[in-house]
């Protein structure tokens, strides 16, 4: 079976003004995606997650490599906005009350991607009704300027206002991070929801590891551009291999002071600058793990395990060493408890 | 009101020189932290010492703090209504909340900053015994900065974009700590390497637009440590950082806080910070703080409702997080408030005593206070 999206071998650098340098935001990238699954690409900022998402929607031609949508290429004419592809992909912001024109209303605005379709009013009226039904807007809002919705209640209109002409693809750049955790948890299970209902694929850029692990099947981690590791999403929070994988996802601090004082990987100093790029392997400057050997040479893409990949030339010494406690596993079965009692007297 | 201001307020002369022999009974000793010098020491010279008496009086203690915003034709909003908090030295104090419920207009009322159009309509803020009410702006200016001293959200919009970073550490302390330029900016430069800035001599010369978000962060942090303040408020100051260096933003904090023997108070949106970071946890809704604990029983057993329901949002099970979560009706999902708990348009507890009377703080456990007529964990 061919993917829904297929990227190869992609590259993307952003000339810099005034010198014959270039930002290389995004180095030999490759992953696939199939319909009604979920990547999650994580990474800091910087680490090229945006970027791959405005390649994959042929926002920007990358620099090298091919992008691939239901069997052909993306890019020239075939973008996001060519009328081939209206509607088959959709993306959701950061920012929900920027992304909302402030001085239309909430109807007009989920209706607006459906004027391309030349629906006629009622259809598209009793089509608006049902979509904002659906990701749990009162009907009422439809008449309400974004202004009078609450953040999360925005986020709904964003999601409304892609899923409305029933995308494949649906590009979510950190539709979260904005949110307060209770919206937060609001949004991810509408969109967990809606993936069920309508198959859509979702490429997830986000940063926050916890609201990742719970959405995704699969994970790719990027650092400077590339993917140092992908996998299931379940064996990348259990069984990280990559050290920097490893160091991020001990920096999370989840709520509850007993995950403390883990054995962890410290990732010292900064992401070096995407204009000179290392040598050999990207993360040697923070690792602990680093030998002159790293330095000099880029380590190759290893599959560990099915699916596994991993780009790092100590990932056995790493496999070895007890990395693999599963906070996050611990965390939710700790929650869970906590948070039954007293539940039955409700 | 943010570390620009605040810079910015540092800017004007001579203010630290007032009252050196004002105030009675705070002026106790010449001999002052980091070298001050007696001149400029007027407010905080009660820090010298501390007495047996000092040392029972909580550094930070705040009093029915009452925050209102009047607004035309409508009754005046109060963002922060009737809150009491003692912070002891050395403790930090964690304060979560949803967006709205307060928090930052508490931290800017302890500061003596409340936006306008809103007004502070009643309570007291006292450091370390002393009235902060009672001061006029130039003595307040004197404090901020000094003795109470804030970090902000968004690094690189707060500062300067004219002045140099090492400019702009050093200007506070040139203001606060009566010493000289050279003085300041060595002083400056040694705050530059103690927030760990890579290759600090450069930074130092470098203006905000050059500098990453976390390093921004860690100016602001520089800014805000280099007096020694013995009472630091943070709103929000890591949420935009990246987990790794929002790591070790927090490491370097608790451990410049540590060693400097100060207090704090962390405003965050993120549960998980107070968990790891703080002694307390307290939680604030509609302005309000409804539940207040030590951190280990909080997280052990959240008594109320809307503590749960924010612990709820990060449990990945939507049939157990759906017990805890009740959708407020209207449509903007602030209720209207007469009488009764605030919260109860959003509880899964509700009951018809929740509609009729307002809930009072009270002892739940061992240092564990809740507001809430039927907390969870007992009958309701």
């Amino acid at each position: 079976m061919t993917s829904l999206l297929e990227v190869n071998d992609m590259s993307m650098a952003f000339p810099l003004a005034g010198s014959k340098k270039v930002v290389q935001a995004v180095n030999a990238v490759s992953f696939t995606l199939n319909k009604g699954e979920t990547l999650s690409l994580v990474g800091e900022s910087g680490s090229g997650k945006t970027t791959i998402g405005r390649c994959v929607l042929g926002l920007i031609e990358p620099t090298d490599g091919t992008v691939t949508f239901d069997g052909a290429r993306m890019g020239g004419n075939r973008t996001i906005r060519s009328p081939s592809l209206r509607g088959r992909l959709q993306l959701v912001f950061q920012e929900p009350a920027e992304s909302l024109d402030p001085r239309v209303r909430v109807g007009r605005t989920i209706a607006e991607p459906l004027r391309a379709q030349k629906l006629n009013r009622a259809d598209r009226d009793k089509r608006v009704l049902e979509i904002a039904r659906r990701v749990g807007l009162p009907d009422s809002a439809l008449d309400a300027f974004p202004a009078e919705l609450s953040a999360g209640q925005q986020q709904r209109v964003g999601i409304g206002r892609a899923i409305v002409t029933r995308p494949e693809l649906i590009v979510l750049d950190e539709p979260t991070s904005a949110l307060d955790p209770t919206a937060r948890a609001e949004i991810i299970d509408l969109l967990i929801r809606l993936q069920g209902e309508l198959e859509t694929a979702y490429l997830f850029i986000s940063h926050d590891l916890s609201t990742v692990r719970y959405v995704s099947h699969r994970v790719a981690v990027l650092y400077l551009g590339m993917i140092v590791e992908e996998s299931p999403a379940a064996d990348l929070f259990a069984k990280p291999r990559h050290p920097y994988s490893i160091g991020l996802l001990s920096s999370v601090l989840l709520p509850d002071p007993k995950l403390k004082g883990r054995p962890r990987i410290e990732l010292k100093g900064e992401i070096p600058s995407p204009i000179d790029l290392p040598k050999g392997c990207f993360l040697a400057s923070r690792c602990p793990f680093a030998d002159t050997h790293t330095i000099n040479n880029m380590p190759p893409i290893t599959t560990v395990e099915r699916g596994h990949m991993v780009r790092c030339f100590k990932h056995k010494e790493i496999a070895e060493m007890d990395y693999t406690s599963d906070m996050f596993a611990s965390f939710q079965a700790e929650t869970k408890r906590v948070l039954s009692q007293g539940v039955e007297d409700n | 009101m943010t570390a620009r201001t605040i810079a910015g307020e540092f800017g004007s002369d001579g203010m630290i020189r007032v009252e050196a022999s004002g105030k009675e009974g705070h002026l106790a000793s010449e001999s002052t932290r980091d070298g001050r010098n007696s001149k400029s020491v007027a407010l905080s010279a009660f820090a010298g010492e501390v007495s047996t008496e000092q040392a029972k009086t909580p550094l930070i203690s705040i009093k029915d703090l009452t925050v209102g915003f009047p607004s035309y034709g409508k009754t005046t909003k109060r963002a922060v209504n009737g809150v009491s908090l003692d912070i002891p030295r050395g403790e930090v104090v964690g304060l979560v909340g949803e967006s709205g419920s307060g928090k930052s207009t508490l931290a800017r009322a302890m500061m003596g900053m409340v936006p306008p159009p809103g007004i502070v309509e009643g309570g007291i803020v006292s450091l370390d015994g002393l009235d902060l009410s009672t001061l006029n702006e130039k003595q307040m200016r004197a404090i901020r900065g000094r003795d109470l001293s804030m970090m902000v959200p968004n690094p690189r919009s707060e500062l300067n974009p004219l002045l140099t970073v090492g400019r702009q550490i050093s200007n506070v302390a040139h203001e606060h700590l009566g010493i000289s330029r050279k003085q300041a900016e060595a002083k400056a430069m040694e705050m530059l390497r103690s927030v760990r800035i890579s290759d600090a001599e450069r930074r130092f010369n470098a203006y905000p637009h050059e500098l990453s978000g976390g390093m921004a962060q860690r100016v602001i942090i520089a800014i805000a440590l280099i007096c020694s303040p013995r009472f630091i408020i943070s709103d929000d100051a890591t949420s935009g950082l990246d987990v790794t260096v929002q790591a070790q933003v927090l490491e370097l904090m608790s451990t410049l806080v540590r060693d400097r023997g100060a207090s704090m108070l962390f405003i965050t949106r993120d549960i998980g910070i107070a968990a790891h970071f703080c002694n307390r946890v307290a939680v604030m809704y509609a302005g309000e703080i409804v539940e207040i604990a030590d951190t280990q029983s909080f997280f052990e057993r959240p008594a109320h409702p809307y503590s749960v329901m924010l612990l709820s949002a990060f449990l990945h099970n939507p049939a157990l997080r759906a017990k805890w979560t009740k959708k407020a009706d209207d449509l903007s999902g602030a209720a209207p408030l007469s009488g009764g708990c605030p919260f109860r348009f959003r509880c899964v507890r509700a009951r018809e005593r929740c509609a009729v009377e307002h809930p009072k703080l009270s002892r739940f456990r061992p240092r564990h206070d809740v507001r809430c007529h039927f907390p969870v964990g007992t009958p309701s």
